[in-house]
């Protein structure tokens, strides 16, 4: 159970300076709120979107997250959602009525094969928020097809497609943003500017919360009677991964082949946040170049300058979900999903006023991205952050399935005398499917 | 059962979730590949179901050799298992992999085939060209985009050259495939210094018959090649009348290396539409080492409103102090949206030289830029105390409350005088909340709170009555052992205001060090309204703060007994629970002969004990010393394990229950206990459905948890 705000600074404080942050304090300072967006108005058009303007968007896999994902896509004024693909009839009806009537129209085609929907060329950009055996796969899919994309997350298997997410979004000259929303929350983007531009002091470790370091896989379950492909298409299910007979159990896409079927859990599920979180925390440098088999609920990787990057089970203080703690040589921050952060010293606001949003919201990292499809920025959750995040989860399982440590060649991009490891990088996709 | 029948038991009933190194691969004992393989193998040679197949060929993707290809390859055809055994034959190194899929390449058909043609493109097997070569004439559409797709990452000159001949021969629906090889393999020779070889292949493609995103990736690749003789080719680009090129160029715009293109889009901004300036600045402004400023301050001076905000909005990025003049006039402007977008960004406006330019603005500035600048200061923290206190003697109201934000902002201790006056002694009535504010700002955050805080309480002494509550407020908020002494003396003072903010105060204390003025205010304080005050801030601290245990307990012990009302006690007894100890659960179990409080601590009890599980604690006498009735106890049934795989444990917890809600058994693991770990490596419960005093209950405990049953309501 949570507790207490209070109880929380006091727990984690000695010192009645370090304070506990509130929406509510009175500073005179610059005010860190969510992104702010120039108004219509200021550009000439009166709160209107101009039809040239809007974003046709076209969603891929919409289940219960996407679900959330898509609400957030049809608050934006710029959207026009004109398609919904899902192997799932009852998911392809229900989204569609969603969005015609958010449109007031009946023009929301409905898709069983993605790259039908992907085929239309009125369609800028897509929602993939399948279940993380499709993401990848179906990101560069889409990216070759000329689209933008918000990938929800984890977005890669292994680090082989982390790798190649980011070369293929670079060469299509795609905007792709991962579903790691917490770069568009006010406070988690404090904490990360804190320890990036050196507030800190020099930076010694940063800390994530992997949530369960265990390995997961979806193996063949007992063989059950395959239903009609308009219902449920079972192969388009499996897609990319390895084949397997029909069971309604494995049709739980969050959780099947999560994180590439040797190597996966918590490290990616939770991963593929707060250590890209911690990844901002250190600029967005390459990942660490060692990993340590886990200790003492503890998994402790290093990158090349030392800073020691730690998954942590417990210790944290009590600030909601996916926190994360950076720790520099004159200070500290840690933040949580509850909105809220606990910093060494309230002098490290510097008399600035950060917005607490609790609840982790999307919202902001959609308008992140839809500004960047207009703009043609990178936006915060881009392929290269996305990647280099990843391949820290995914190192970090092997040194945890492996059992042992690991190191990390970032230029070769490959694990240094220890052919184990390297084999673990990649796997073979279920035919027709490649990257 | 033996480890593979266990293993595929496993597989065939649901296993989702393998904790590391349960299963299947080799993360705790077996490191050596060369018997890893053996065993396998045999595995591969078995009869064993498909299931078993499928995994054993992802174990050999780790432990395989050339040994394992030929077993793999024999997979191959098996609709099945061609995709895990392709998982292998990807992995493992070697030509017998190369080998196998080569010779697979030229006999599978369809989808098999694909996925064959896909493994070789991505172990980029050079010898496999002409196959796949071959294979582009095939009457399969995707087989032949496979082996495209498959050239143009192994890219050899072979294969490229290939590729090059096919695309303009090739059909419609083949060509995306074709160009998209193209570009793979334009791309390699360009990250390899082959940027003319390179440039040559992307002209190709980006003037074939293909669909726009080829055409988009060819263009990137054709405009990067050429270095800085690109830019022509980007700018063009940048004009061009197809959206999606425009956007290909305001990306590359990003990406693309030297100052020449800066230069360039300078001069296109004299030329671009409303609507294509504002994207030109906004991608000038992400190239900050080599941006032309002049032009983006051109368009904040010249351009229409939207250009205006987009240039604005950009200096953010970009600027320096020679922007502040124009954004300062825009920012006390009449144009209410630009106003503020200005305002934002001047807050952020980057440059080390724009503080001092601030502090100087502020010594001329014109009218209606005073306050502006003022709420610079204290946004930006600029040190210009001196420029600042001139204008705490302003006759507007609007400047000096300003001014007073800006001091709290920016006033370091020596001049902390400045806002203490200004709180004990205003000028003028309509300032004292802000200054109030101001100074409770400028405290908090001086680096030495110890002299702070002395400066603050030798204030109090001579402010007015209702100052010194805000004073007080103030050291509450700066703390240290200096403002705990101030505020512990007003709560225990004769001046009945003093009492009632010294105990409010003090009770929030937000430190150790508070615990004994907090007693003594419980215990001495001038109305039971204090005094309960004083117990309740007391038990906070027990309750908040990290210290040794035995600590804790003896403080929870003092209040317990010192504590005149059952409302403090109970809290008491919920500290114990938050932070469960040996000494606590003894101090709880002595609670229960409180009549007061027996119901309270024997819950305390109950969950301290459960909290204590695990840990080797021998709970059970200190229970019954405090005085747990006798109970009449039945076992209907219990279970032990994780999941689906559930061991009954029945006759056991049945032969240690006594008369006491309380299951005593004979080893603290419950694997000792119950005759071994039904499902290894996983987190286990125990789940008890039992009858007490003739009411049917269930209860379920974490592993080696102490069992302590409830009454069932």
């Amino acid at each position: 159970m949570l507790r207490k705000s209070g109880d929380a600074a006091a727990l984690e404080n000695q010192s009645s300076r370090r304070q506990f942050l509130k929406k509510s304090a009175a500073t005179a300072g610059v005010a860190i709120s969510a992104p702010t967006i120039i108004p219509s108005s200021a550009l000439g058009l009166d709160g209107a979107v101009a039809p040239s303007e809007r974003i046709v968007v076209g969603g891929i896999g919409i289940g219960r997250r996407g679900g959330y994902d898509l609400g957030c896509f049809l608050q934006q004024k710029d959207v026009q959602f004109v398609a919904v693909c899902d192997i799932k009839q009852k998911r392809r009806d229900a989204v569609k009525k969603q969005v015609d009537a958010h449109h007031s129209n009946d023009k929301c085609a409905t898709y069983r094969d993605f790259r039908e929907l992907l085929d239309r060329s009125d369609i800028d950009a897509v929602l993939i928020a399948t279940g993380p055996n499709w993401h990848a796969t179906a990101a560069m899919t889409a990216a070759k097809s000329g689209k933008d994309m918000y990938c929800e997350k984890p977005v890669t298997k292994n680090i082989s497609q982390s790798l190649i997410l980011a070369d293929t979004m670079r060469r299509t000259s795609r905007v792709f943003q991962a579903g790691t929303q917490r770069r568009n929350l006010p406070h988690f983007a404090f904490a990360c500017e804190l320890a990036r531009t050196g507030k800190l002091g020099k930076l010694k470790k940063v800390y994530a919360h992997p949530a369960g370091m265990q390995a997961m896989m979806s193996g063949w379950l007992v063989p059950e009677t395959e239903p009609d492909a308009e219902l449920v298409d079972w192969n388009m299910y499996l897609g990319p991964a390895a084949w397997r007979p029909f069971n309604k159990k494995l049709l739980d896409g969050f959780n099947f082949e999560k994180g590439g079927g040797l190597v996966g859990g918590g490290v990616l599920e939770w991963g593929s946040h707060c250590v890209d979180l911690c990844q901002w925390a250190v600029n967005d440098c390459p990942p660490p170049v060692e990993y340590n088999a886990p200790k003492d609920g503890e998994l402790v990787a290093k990158y090349e300058n030392g800073t020691e990057l730690i998954f942590r089970e417990k210790g944290w203080i009590p600030l909601g979900s996916c926190p994360v703690r950076f720790e520099g040589e004159d200070g500290w921050v840690e933040a949580g999903d509850s909105g809220k952060m606990v910093l060494s010293s309230p002098e490290l606001l510097a008399g600035r006023e950060v917005e607490e949003i609790g609840g982790y919201p999307a919202t902001f990292h959609v308008r992140d991205f839809l500004d960047c499809v207009k703009s043609r920025r990178q936006p915060k959750g881009n392929a290269v952050a996305a990647c280099n995040a990843h391949i820290a989860c995914h190192a970090a399982n092997i040194a945890l399935h492996l059992g042992r440590q690991v190191k990390y060649d970032n230029v070769n991009h490959e694990f240094i005398d220890d052919e184990q490891a390297n084999r673990l990088r990649s796997e073979a996709l279920r035919e027709p499917w490649r990257l | 059962m033996k480890s593979s029948s266990l293993r595929l038991f496993l597989l065939m009933t649901g296993l989702m979730v393998l904790p590391s190194g349960v299963l299947p691969l080799s993360a705790q004992q077996p490191k050596d590949s060369a018997v890893e393989e053996k065993r396998l193998l045999q595995v591969l040679r078995s009869d064993a179901p498909a299931a078993q197949k499928a995994i054993t060929c992802k174990e050999l993707a780790i432990h395989g050799s050339g040994a394992a290809v030929p077993d793999l390859a024999k997979l191959l055809p098996n609709p099945q298992l061609s995709s895990w055994s392709r998982i292998a034959l990807e992995a493992i190194p070697g030509e017998q992999s190369d080998a196998a899929l080569r010779q697979a390449a030229e006999s599978l058909r369809g989808q098999l085939l694909v996925g064959v043609i896909n493994s070789i493109g991505v172990r980029r097997d050079k010898k496999a060209v002409p196959i796949l070569i071959a294979r582009l004439q095939d009457g399969d559409l995707e087989v032949a985009a496979a082996a495209a797709v498959a050239m143009g990452r192994i890219a050899d000159d072979e294969a490229t050259l290939a590729l090059q001949k096919a695309l303009p021969m090739v059909s419609a629906e083949l060509k995306s495939s074709v160009a998209e090889a193209c570009v793979l393999a334009a791309e390699y020779r360009l990250l390899n210094g082959q940027k003319q070889k390179a440039a040559e292949v992307y002209d190709q493609v980006r003037n074939a018959d293909v669909p726009i995103q080829r055409i988009v990736e060819a263009t990137r690749g054709a405009i990067l090649a050429r270095d800085q003789e690109g830019v022509p080719l980007l700018i063009q680009t940048l004009r061009s009348k197809e959206k999606k090129l425009r956007q290909l160029a305001l990306a590359t715009v990003r990406e693309f290396p030297g100052d020449r293109i800066d230069t360039a889009l300078a001069a296109e901004l004299n030329e671009a539409s409303p609507e294509r300036a504002v994207f030109i600045i906004q991608a000038m402004a992400d190239r900050p080492q080599t941006v032309v400023l002049p032009a983006i301050l051109s368009a904040v001076r010249e351009g229409k409103p939207m250009v205006q905000a987009a240039a604005i909005d950009s200096l953010r990025r970009v600027g320096d102090e020679s922007c502040l003049p124009i954004l300062l006039t825009v920012a006390t402007g009449d144009n209410t949206e630009l106003k503020e977008i200005a305002k934002s960004t001047l807050a952020e406006l980057p440059g080390e030289g724009v503080n001092q330019r601030i502090a100087m603005m502020l010594s001329s500035a014109k009218a209606g830029e005073n306050a502006l600048l003022l709420h610079l200061i204290a946004q930006r923290r600029v040190d210009a105390v001196p420029q600042v206190v001139q204008a705490l003697s302003s006759a507007d109201s609007t400047i000096r409350h300003a001014a007073l934000v800006a001091l709290g902002q920016t006033v370091s201790l020596d001049r902390l005088s400045l806002l203490l006056e200004a709180v004990v002694q205003p000028g003028n009535s309509a300032d004292s909340e802000v200054a109030s504010r101001a100074l409770r700002a400028a405290s908090v955050r001086m680096p030495d709170r110890e002299a702070c805080a002395k400066q603050l309480a030798m204030a109090m002494k001579k402010a007015a009555p209702a100052k010194r509550t805000t004073l007080l407020e103030i050291l509450a908020e700066v703390g240290g052992d200096t403002a705990l002494a101030e505020v512990s003396a007003a709560a225990m003072s004769a001046d009945l205001q003093l009492q009632d903010d010294g105990s409010r105060l003090l009770g929030k204390w937000n430190s150790v060090e508070a615990a004994p003025s907090l007693m003594r205010l419980a215990l001495s304080g001038a109305s039971s309204k204090y005094r309960v005050r004083g117990m309740r801030g007391y038990i906070g601290v027990a309750r908040k703060f990290p210290m040794p245990e035995s600590q804790r307990v003896e403080m929870c012990q003092q209040a317990f007994e010192k504590a005149s009302r059952t409302d403090e006690q109970k809290l008491v007894l919920e500290v114990l629970k938050i932070h469960p100890s040996l000494e606590g659960l003894s101090l709880a179990v002595q609670a229960q002969k409180v009549p007061a409080v027996k119901a309270d601590a024997t819950v305390a009890a109950s969950m301290i004990a459960q909290k204590l599980g695990g840990k080797g604690v021998d709970v059970a006498a200190i229970i019954a010393a405090g005085g747990m009735k006798p109970v009449t106890l039945k076992i209907i049934s219990a279970a032990y394990g994780a999941g689906n795989v559930k061991k009954d444990v029945t006759a056991v917890i049945t032969k240690h229950a006594g008369n006491l809600p309380w299951v005593k058994l004979p080893d603290n693991s419950y694997n000792a206990s119950f005759g071994g770990d039904p499902v290894p490596g996983k987190v286990k419960q125990l789940s008890i459905r039992y009858v007490m005093n003739g009411k049917q209950g269930e209860a379920s405990f974490g592993e080696n948890s102490p069992i302590l049953l409830p009454q069932p309501k």
